[in-house]
């Protein structure tokens, strides 16, 4: 006889506070980890297409490495290994989220700048050529033709990667750090309701990641460059200037 | 004799060891107005970018208002590729700024003037393109004209010394032709100083001062668009203008 869901438990632990909190610091610890991949990214994303071949090698050393080393592998390098090494890392600033997002950031930093630099070399290069005939200098031109426009291209892989990294920030659990799915494997060695456990921690990743592709389709809209009087996505613009043609 | 604003002296380019420019010389006088014409391949396109400086050349000089322009530092190229306006086959507006911020980009990143100013003066050059009630359309709203005439504008607000053009209708379906060549047409009637590289021989024969026939990288024969057209003296200019729609 199978034991029937117990509704009652999946909304005790969906409520409880190692869950939120642990939820809360997958988020965290998701945006503060892409956010330095995409800074991060951003220079290597240029260095690749740098004039000096030693910034390139260099750049592609390191893409190398960080896409080489299993991710798992590197939290426990920057946990672990690190700090046997340098005895500073061993002082009590350095924290299992700390070193989490070391870890995720410098990997992630890796595949960002592959998705950068996608998306910088799909801007037309007219844009450019046309932004230097009106004497405009290099920066100028990246920073108010180049960048708004690749940051449309480069929006939906973005999100695959939050996914991804939302996902990555379970493997944090190895070096202790309380995110959700730590919660969940707490919850389940004294309950061994696993159904509703589990079920309770699936819930919170389909929230978080529905919210997240909502976001994601506002920010395609912003920067898809249309007037806003003319509607989101049928071309009424082209209909209107046909007709205005003489 | 009118003052020169624009000169090239014995311009040579080559791509991978490929001649493709082999000592092109060009003056154009205060308010003329040369058409470039000639086979693909022929070097107008590339010619043309030298000109507006975005091109280094292997040998030779540009010349502005006399002074040598080309073979400077970037910085210095820069600025003198503000006083020179370029208009693009394929428009090149950008696509992320409606057309009134695609005409005042330059004037705030590369004159420093104050946004108030800068938008004011970009709906004054939009209004003489005939598109002041577009300003706030994105590149992707627009026709192809409409987008040649923002790309116009967005060049003419520099107040450049000269205007070069590539091919500004070669792109555009045949209906929307017409409006281009009209706003070019006004332009040249104002005194503006202008190179055009085009096949519109009509244009040509209506507003050009003189016509010039490139041909492997070489201008073989320049002369007035009648006698251009009547008595061309070139057997390669013959052969070319026979293959082309006749004005």
């Amino acid at each position: 006889m199978v034991a029937s869901f117990d509704t009652h438990l999946f909304w005790e632990v969906l409520r409880s506070e190692p869950y939120w909190r642990g939820a809360l610091l997958a988020i965290a610890l998701t945006c503060a980890s892409l956010g330095a991949a995409f800074l991060l990214g951003f220079p290597l994303a240029l260095g690749r297409a740098s004039r000096q071949p030693v910034v390139r090698s260099l750049v592609f050393l390191y893409s190398w490495f960080f896409r080489a080393t299993p991710t798992l592998l590197l939290l426990i390098i920057v946990w672990d290994v690190i700090p046997q090494q340098f005895t500073v890392f061993t002082q009590n600033w350095f924290t299992p989220f700390l070193a989490a997002f070391i870890a995720l950031s410098l990997n992630e930093a890796a595949y960002m700048a592959e998705i950068i630099r996608a998306g910088l070399l799909a801007v037309d290069p007219g844009q450019e050529l046309a932004g230097r005939a009106l004497g405009m200098r290099r920066w100028q031109i990246l920073r108010r033709v180049i960048v708004p426009q690749a940051v449309r291209i480069v929006i939906p892989p973005t999100g695959n990667e939050f996914i991804t990294l939302l996902k990555l920030t379970s493997l944090a659990s190895v070096i202790s750090v309380h995110e959700l799915l730590t919660a969940a494997n707490e919850q389940a060695s004294v309950s061994f309701s696993y159904r509703e456990v589990y079920g309770a921690a699936l819930v919170y990743y389909l929230v978080i990641v529905s919210v997240l592709m909502f976001l994601q389709s506002r920010l395609e809209r912003r920067f898809t460059f249309r007037s806003r009087s003319r509607g989101a996505a049928t071309p009424v613009g082209l209909a209107a200037a046909a007709h205005d043609a003489r | 004799m009118t003052e020169t604003v624009l000169r090239a002296e014995g311009v040579h380019k080559s791509y991978d060891g490929l001649p493709v420019l082999q000592g092109v010389s060009l003056e154009v006088g205060r308010g003329e107005v040369k058409v470039i014409i000639g086979p693909s391949g022929s070097g107008k396109s590339t010619f043309l970018r030298s000109l507006a400086l975005l091109e280094p050349v292997d040998a030779g000089q540009v010349y502005l208002e006399g002074e040598q322009v080309s073979g400077l530092k970037e910085k210095e190229l820069a600025t003198h590729r503000s006083e020179i306006g370029m208009v693009f086959q394929r428009f090149n507006l950008f696509q992320n700024m409606t057309a009134l911020g695609n005409v005042m980009v330059a004037l705030r990143d590369v004159r420093r003037l104050p946004k108030g100013e800068a938008r004011e003066r970009a709906l004054e050059f939009l209004a003489r393109v005939g598109l002041r009630d577009k300003a706030d359309n994105y590149p992707e709203e627009l026709s192809g004209g409409q987008q040649q005439r923002v790309a116009i504008a967005r060049a003419l607000v520099m107040r450049p010394k000269a205007m070069l053009f590539d091919e500004p209708t070669s792109a555009l379906d045949v209906e929307l032709v017409r409006e281009v060549l009209d706003v070019m047409e006004g332009l040249a009637r104002d005194g503006m100083t202008m190179v055009v590289v085009s096949h519109e021989l009509r244009f040509a024969h209506h507003v050009a001062s003189s016509i010039l026939m490139m041909d492997e990288g070489k201008i073989i024969e320049e002369a007035p668009p009648e006698q251009f057209f009547s008595a061309p003296s070139h057997d390669r200019t013959k052969r070319f203008l026979a293959l082309v729609e006749q004005p």
